[in-house]
């Protein structure tokens, strides 16, 4: 792994790590003299941060994936003033025709109810894209937390983690995710949860092993020869380490959340009083959709989730061969 | 017979990034290797030594490029095909490389791989499996190993029978020629004796011409009868090896031959040969005091294996001094680095062991160890793996005062521990990351990383055993300048008796995990007592005269 990683642009201070501002440097307790030492460390991220940027632009998939994603974003955040909210309202769409095929007139063409499907698409974006992010953010907190713990500590407490992450790694994850979502109250939050404590697993192994392999290194000897404890260690080497991995497998993991927020709407566990694309699935297949010609209706949800997780994924590829130079000419 | 020529060899790297532009890594060098002859080539790490003999067999990456001629056996080597020069390969000219320990497949029985060079080049000779199998017992009983080892993975061999694993394969085609990179560079002094002798009469036996390169004058002169000294590239001075070692004609040579003492020589003791001493600031330099500072008794440290309790230490006596410089010798496995350990309090001793700083027992517990090891700092054997390569120099040196908490003249401090480690101007190097450093400049940044916290012990693992000859000088004397100046107490750690020579105040000679020799430097090295230190000490090569070809 080279230094001019994503890594290289989270700050080192435990208080950021979270984070990954670029500006938030070095602490103000450096006083002032190392101001200057500062700026100077500001500079050189910037750098890095410029050349990654150039690596990633040459790289045509992970253009078009970012554009891609960046027109789904925008048209799920700017859904209200597109198109008002009413006109998903069934009793407003009584003289719209049915199942009419996409035309000039009905770009997508509309469903049973007479709802035009562009706008469902446009609402249902909303939600999916939201569950599929935050029930990502949810599982990579959990994932590094339980993977750096797992690597970092030997000995029973090490031990007792690593079977807890076996534990939900060998657990069927729609299973417990349909049996979270049907116990707990209904609704967006709901569905996250169960997502996210369901996926978390895989990415702590990884981050395990790259605890592992960081901690075996010369320079974790140092820090505790210069006496530092466990959450020096854990803060200032090992989390940075691990960051720019746990970024990538970021990417690769919305795509799996957003199909998993469309299975469980699909099957219904999901807030029906809320557009999302698993619950246009789930109306097409209850009116027999696919079986009665209206293609229209079965695609246009299923093509929405195609192309943002295929963005996502793209998008990951990508950060993952700027990260890890080794890969770039596979 | 084959012999080797290279004719007026220049090698350019391509590089891919701008600012470098082609690197040149040979330029302009002929040398000769006549059938028979040991050829040994000197130069530190950069000075395009293993670029060259890596042309000798054509293995060079495709983004060199080679003008001039090497010839072997009169041939061209650039206009034989693919299937020619596979035929010259181990055929007739085989290669140890460089880091033999690495070299060999670890998840397949050694003996299996040495076959795996007569398939793929002797496979007329030796015709059948059986053969081959035979051929590869004779070939362990050359290098002096068991038969049984042939069974026995990468791991499961010490340093040494790995190496002469690497030796038994090269030897395994009966090539003309031999090319020994860095043959025993990262052995003690007492297996890279039996390495170097055993390959010297295997190469006088049979005739097989020897080429061999190293950083270490010494090694080299102990085993071929002309030397080259190569620097940037170049070629500085060629000749039999007794003139080059002891009367060099260029001032490089001077330098090299230089950087490795000889025991016993009174110009060098106290004083390592560099060009770039370091300061010593103090009207009355300190010297060695009465006052003990750290003290271990009836040490013992033991771990478990799978063959039952290993004891690493036997109960070791030691005491460390006031501005005592104090090196503890001894092979690979004799216990060293672990009775460092365990003086620092990362390493679990048994019950029994007593230790104590300054009159007060080892703390146990986090907060205390915390504080102790403010006093008490160790430098690890490698800088460029005890740097994080993310961190820039500032973030290193300063690591060791946001962990121990010290707050004020933060700033200040940085710089004086950098200057202290004489990497001056402290200011220019701090936002530099390791990969931007040198050796001796990340050396020197750990060194400061330890000093910052004003210790009054350094404990140093190998210092100096991964840096080129003319830096080791440079850090040595920055050892003794900090005892002089600072007064500061050291424990190095070491195989190199010329490094106790240089520096140290008084030397304990480890074996098995026991001290079997302790005392002032001047008596133990002068006139040794113990059967073991003797060994030691005449297995350390001399300068010139073809010692251990001659002892044969």
């Amino acid at each position: 792994m080279t230094a001019n990683t994503p890594a290289e642009a989270a700050p080192g201070k435990p208080s950021g790590a979270g984070s990954l501002n670029p500006s938030s440097g070095r602490s103000p307790q450096s006083g002032a003299p190392a101001v200057d030492g500062a700026k100077l460390v500001r500079e050189r991220r910037l750098n890095n941060a410029k050349k990654n940027w150039a690596m990633f632009r040459s790289d045509i998939p992970a253009m078009v994936g970012a554009v891609l994603l960046i027109f789904f974003i925008l048209i799920a955040v700017l859904a209200p003033l597109i198109a008002p909210e009413s006109r998903l309202d069934v009793t407003k769409q009584l003289d719209v025709p049915r199942y009419a095929p996409p035309s000039l007139a009905h770009p997508l063409g509309t469903d049973d109810l007479g709802r035009e499907m562009w706008v469902r698409i446009l609402w249902g974006s909303r939600v999916s894209i939201l569950v599929g992010v935050a029930a990502t953010v949810m599982s990579m907190v959990i994932g590094t937390i339980m993977g750096l713990a797992a690597g970092h500590f030997t000995g029973l407490f090490g031990a007792v983690v690593m079977r807890i992450i076996d534990f939900f790694l060998v657990l069927p994850s729609l299973l417990l995710a349909i049996v979270l979502s049907s116990v707990l109250e209904r609704g967006v939050f709901t569905i996250v949860v169960a997502i996210g404590l369901t996926s978390w697993a895989s990415t702590a192994r990884i981050v395990r092993s790259q605890t592992l392999s960081v901690e075996s290194r010369l320079y974790i000897e140092r820090a505790r020869i210069l006496g530092a404890g466990h959450s020096h260690i854990l803060f200032k080497h090992l989390l940075p380490s691990v960051m720019p991995l746990v970024l990538a497998n970021t990417t690769l993991t919305v795509g799996g959340a957003i199909i998993a927020e469309s299975t469980l709407s699909f099957l219904g566990l999901g807030d029906t009083s809320k557009e999302s694309w698993g619950t246009i699935l789930k109306n097409s297949m209850d009116v027999s959709a696919a079986t009665s010609g209206y293609w229209w209706y079965v695609l246009t949800p299923g093509i929405a989730i195609l192309l943002v997780v295929l963005s996502f994924t793209m998008v990951g590829r990508a950060l993952e061969a700027i990260i890890n130079p080794a890969l770039r000419s596979r | 017979m084959t012999d080797l020529r290279f004719d007026d060899v220049s090698i350019t790297y391509r590089s891919s990034s701008a600012t470098r532009g082609d690197v040149i890594a040979v330029s302009g060098v002929s040398l000769d290797l006549p059938s028979g002859a040991t050829l040994g080539i000197a130069g530190e790490s950069g000075s395009g030594k293993s670029t060259l003999i890596m042309s000798a067999l054509r293995l060079l990456p495709k983004s060199a490029r080679l003008d001039g001629q090497v010839l072997l056996g009169g041939k061209d080597l650039k206009e034989l095909s693919f299937g020619q020069i596979r035929a010259v390969r181990w055929a007739q000219a085989s290669i140890v490389f460089q880091g033999a320990l690495h070299s060999l497949n670890p998840v397949r029985e050694v003996g299996g791989q040495i076959i795996e060079a007569l398939e793929h080049h002797a496979k007329d000779t030796w015709t059948s499996p059986e053969k081959r199998k035979a051929r590869m017992l004779e070939l362990l009983t050359e290098v002096d190993l068991d038969r049984s080892k042939a069974a026995a993975y990468p791991h499961e061999l010490s340093g040494g029978q790995k190496q002469r694993i690497m030796i038994a394969m090269a030897l395994a085609c009966e090539p003309d020629i031999i090319i020994a990179d860095e043959p025993t560079t990262a052995l003690d002094v007492i297996v890279q004796k039996q390495i170097l002798s055993g390959l010297a009469s295997l190469v006088a036996e049979r005739g097989i011409s020897l080429l061999m390169i190293s950083h270490d004058l010494a090694v080299l002169s102990s085993v071929c009868e002309n030397l080259a000294i190569m620097r940037h590239g170049r070629l500085v001075e060629y000749g039999p090896s007794d003139r080059v070692c002891l009367e060099p004609a260029e001032e490089y040579t001077k330098q090299l031959a230089g950087a490795f003492p000889q025991i016993g020589d009174p110009e060098s003791r106290m004083n390592p040969r560099t060009l770039k001493p370091a300061e010593v600031t103090r009207a009355q330099p300190l010297t060695m005091s009465d006052e003990v500072v750290l003290e271990a008794k009836n040490l013992n440290v033991s771990f478990d294996t799978r063959q039952g309790r290993e004891r690493a230490v036997r109960g070791v006596d030691l005491a460390l001094r006031r501005a005592e410089i104090l090196a503890v010798v001894g092979q690979s496995g004799s216990g060293k680095t672990t009775l460092a350990r365990s003086l620092l309090g990362l390493q679990e001793v048994d019950p029994g062991s007593q230790l104590s700083f300054q009159g007060q027992a080892l703390p146990r517990k986090a907060k205390a160890l915390r504080t102790f090891r403010r006093q008490v700092q160790m430098i690890l054997q490698d800088p460029s793996g005890s740097l994080n390569p993310k961190r820039s120099v500032y973030e290193a040196v300063v690591e060791g005062l946001r962990v121990q908490k010290i707050k004020d003249r933060e700033y200040e401090r940085v710089i004086g521990a950098l200057e202290a480690a004489e990497l001056t101007p402290a200011a220019d190097y701090l936002e530099s990351i390791p990969q931007e450093l040198s050796g001796g400049q990340r050396q020197r940044v750990v060194i400061a990383g330890a000093l910052a916290l004003d210790p009054q012990v350094l404990i140093a693992d190998e210092p100096v055993a991964s840096l080129d000859a003319s830096v080791r000088g440079e850090i040595l004397s920055l050892f003794l300048a900090l005892k002089k100046n600072l007064g500061m107490s050291a424990l190095i750690i070491t195989h190199d008796l010329g490094l106790a020579w240089n520096i140290a105040d008084t030397v304990a000679v480890m074996r098995k995990g026991e001290i079997v020799e302790y005392g002032e430097v001047d008596s133990v090295l002068a006139d040794p007592q113990h059967e073991y230190t003797k060994e030691l000490l005449a297995a350390v090569p001399r300068l010139g005269s073809q010692s251990l070809v001659r002892n044969e």
